[in-house]
């Protein structure tokens, strides 16, 4: 079967300094995929570049086969981005931007409407969606980004720290949200620090510091390999080695 | 006290930094260039303005009057014969500005006591403030030649002097020369009457070009603050569409403001003015004989202009936008921008580009902003050339700047470039321009 995701060797450089030193891996599809590490160790950059809104320096990076590079366009028609701490548009009322965000995705009115169904039923905001995003809490405005992202069945979806900054309930909501999405088949890269948030959601898991992947594998199977109670521990073993 | 001094240090600190030292230091650099560039013309008015004398009557009086003139700061070309209207025109072409026509029997005419009538032709080439001082010459010309016959009168003794006469001696008949066509008129009202007609213009179009330029590099900063830049660059939206779009909404909003601004801009200039149905009806016929009332053609070019200035600023904010990490720091790179549009809005209001130096005039013409300021003068003056090739420029220019806007969209330059305006520590802060490659202070993850 294709693969949702093959990264291979990928390398990108901000001048003299290389952000990524060549990292491959894979995601299948349905698969929940995540980079775990500390901020600044090269997360973000990678998810950016799988977006197709950085260009790697080397290596290659395929969507469904398709190229980042080379197929940025056809890319961004399958996949689904959520920055870190993203914010919306605060003058829109959420139904706005839902509905602004699926006639980006979709010319047909009729797809257009069940995409922002989808949405609507996914946040769980109910009658709040017809106010202003400005007057969201941080959590609500997660679930709104979180569904936009969601809502137009992305063969991939990429989630950068999906529950950064937010309380314990609202994080958990997040989570779930995730999973159930995954269950239709959508692939999801994201990246975390939050290493207990990986465990609860991911299928596999990759050690990320400085640039390079120190290991690959299930968080089970980690936990296993290096005889450690929790991924935080495996990561604090694996990065010192 | 100590701690009034702690509090005082730290709001020095925090108000004395770059954002608010470089458009002090740029106003005094731009104030300093514009107050010796006028002056360096001011000096030019001052040298003797030249003026042909057409001395039909041959007289001892009016050769004298020419030495008047000479002694009064003009210099002088005496012609005695040929048509008037040849010599007006033939002036014209050569970049004269002033013809004194002395007529046949104006020595006889004074000596019998008759006030005499000169005819008087300004030649105008440019409508801006320093234009209208062209105006005044022929009043002063007429003064030092009314001073001199009075004196005379005085000298001479002669019994039953009308006081009428030895004060206004000569009185004058004035033209006012547009290109090849002549029509009697007052200059100075028919001037005010032109300049009425297009003096809303550059104050509208500074601040369009102004608010565009704010509107669209705020929205590109507060997008880039916002992470909703990156949300919509990995969607299915071509990154020329999004750079039109963002361009073409500023554009809209500013010309919506502009409108309004120019209705409640005119109703208060013609306040301050007077009406224009308060002017004369030779000055109304005048303007309409030379061609200085605008028509289709004229508004259709100077709209380009405008128009044409207006994307040049968009197209140089979208780009200055795409430094910008956050709301904060739009106002720093707005700034020099700000500056290029005041430039030629303050110089071409002083100075007389037709007589300015070669280097100050490609300056000039150099800054796209300068063309929609100009334009409407140069269109009064009949010199279309000028018009269309300022458009044709500032278009080029808009394609080239656009281009390389939606080269900025299209690459990861749009998240990598930043103005970094973080402190380093030391009270001043740092200011770079950054891009990728050149600095380990881009954020990374």
């Amino acid at each position: 079967m294709e693969q949702a995701l093959v990264v291979e060797n990928l390398k990108k450089s901000y001048g003299k300094f290389e952000a990524l030193h060549g990292i491959s891996f894979e995601v299948a599809p349905g698969e929940i995929f995540a980079l775990i590490g500390p901020n600044g160790a090269g997360k973000t950059t990678t998810l950016r570049i799988v977006a197709t809104i950085l260009q790697p320096t080397s290596g290659t990076a395929r969507v469904y086969g398709m190229d980042v590079q080379k197929d940025a366009a056809r890319i961004r028609e399958v996949i689904s981005y959520l920055p870190e701490e993203a914010g919306a548009y605060k003058n829109l009322t959420g139904l706005g931007y839902l509905s602004f965000m699926a006639e980006l995705f979709a010319s047909d009115v009729t797809v257009q409407r069940e995409y922002i169904q989808r949405a609507s039923d996914i946040t769980g905001l109910g009658e709040r969606l017809r106010d202003r995003i400005g007057t969201y809490s941080k959590g609500m405005t997660r679930k709104l980004l979180l569904s936009r992202a969601v809502m137009t069945h992305p063969k991939l979806a990429i989630i950068d720290e999906p529950t950064s900054g937010l309380d314990v309930v609202a994080a958990i909501d997040i989570r779930e949200s995730i999973r159930r999405t995954t269950a239709e088949g959508m692939a999801v890269l994201l990246s975390s620090h939050n290493m207990l948030e990986i465990e609860y959601l991911s299928d596999r898991v990759a050690i990320v510091d400085k640039g390079t992947i120190h290991d690959v594998g299930t968080p089970q199977g980690l936990k296993d390999k290096y005889g450690k109670a929790n991924l935080e521990e495996v990561f604090v073993q694996v990065v010192r080695q | 006290m100590r701690r009034f001094f702690v509090i005082l240090k730290k709001e020095l600190k925090e108000m004395v930094t770059w954002q608010t030292l470089v458009p002090i230091l740029l106003i005094m650099v731009i104030y300093s260039f514009l107050g010796r560039t006028i002056n360096q013309e001011q000096k030019k008015q001052a040298a003797p303005q030249p003026i042909t004398v057409v001395d039909l009557d041959r007289s001892q009086t009016s050769e004298l009057l020419s030495g008047i003139l000479t002694k009064a700061n003009f210099k002088v070309t005496t012609v005695t014969e040929g048509v008037v209207d040849d010599i007006v025109r033939k002036v014209a072409s050569e970049k004269g500005s002033a013809v004194l026509v002395i007529p046949h029997g104006f020595e006889a005419g004074l000596q019998a006591q008759h006030p005499q009538k000169v005819q008087t032709y300004t030649i105008m080439r440019n409508f801006s403030m320093m234009g209208i001082q062209g105006t005044f010459r022929m009043d002063a010309a007429l003064s030092a030649m009314n001073e001199y016959i009075g004196d005379m009168y005085i000298k001479s003794g002669a019994p039953g002097l009308d006081p009428a006469v030895v004060k206004h001696a000569i009185s004058s008949q004035s033209f006012i020369t547009v290109g090849a066509t002549s029509a009697e008129g007052d200059p100075q009202e028919i001037v005010s009457l032109v300049m009425q007609q297009t003096m809303i213009i550059p104050i509208v179009l500074f601040l369009v070009i102004i608010m565009a330029s704010q509107m669209i590099a705020a929205s590109i900063a507060s997008e880039k603050e916002n992470k909703t830049l990156e949300t919509l660059l990995s969607t299915p939206v071509a990154r020329g569409a999004l750079v039109t779009a963002k361009m073409m909404a500023s554009g809209i909003v500013a010309l919506v403001s502009a409108a309004a601004y120019m209705v409640g801009m005119k109703s208060y200039m013609g306040s301050l003015i007077g009406s224009s149905t308060g002017a004369s009806a030779t000055a109304v016929q005048a303007i309409q004989k030379l061609g200085l009332v605008l028509d289709l053609r004229g508004y259709i070019l100077l709209g380009l202009s405008v128009f044409a200035g207006i994307m040049v600023a968009l197209s140089i904010a979208v780009i200055l936008g795409a430094f910008a990490e956050d709301l904060k720091s739009v106002q720093i790179l707005i700034m020099p921008l700000m500056m290029v549009v005041l430039l030629p809005y303050l110089i071409t209001m002083f100075i007389d580009i037709n007589t300015a130096s070669p280097v100050l005039k490609w300056l000039i013409y150099a800054i796209p902003f300068s063309h929609p300021f100009l334009a409407a003068q140069f269109i009064f003056a009949h010199n279309f050339t000028m018009v269309i090739a300022g458009i044709i420029y500032q278009f080029a220019l808009f394609f080239v700047l656009a281009a390389v806007a939606a080269r900025i969209f299209s690459t990861d330059r749009i998240l990598t470039m930043k103005l970094n305006t973080a402190r380093r520590g030391s009270s001043l802060g740092g200011w770079t321009l950054q891009r990728e490659g050149i600095s380990l202070r881009i954020r990374r993850k």
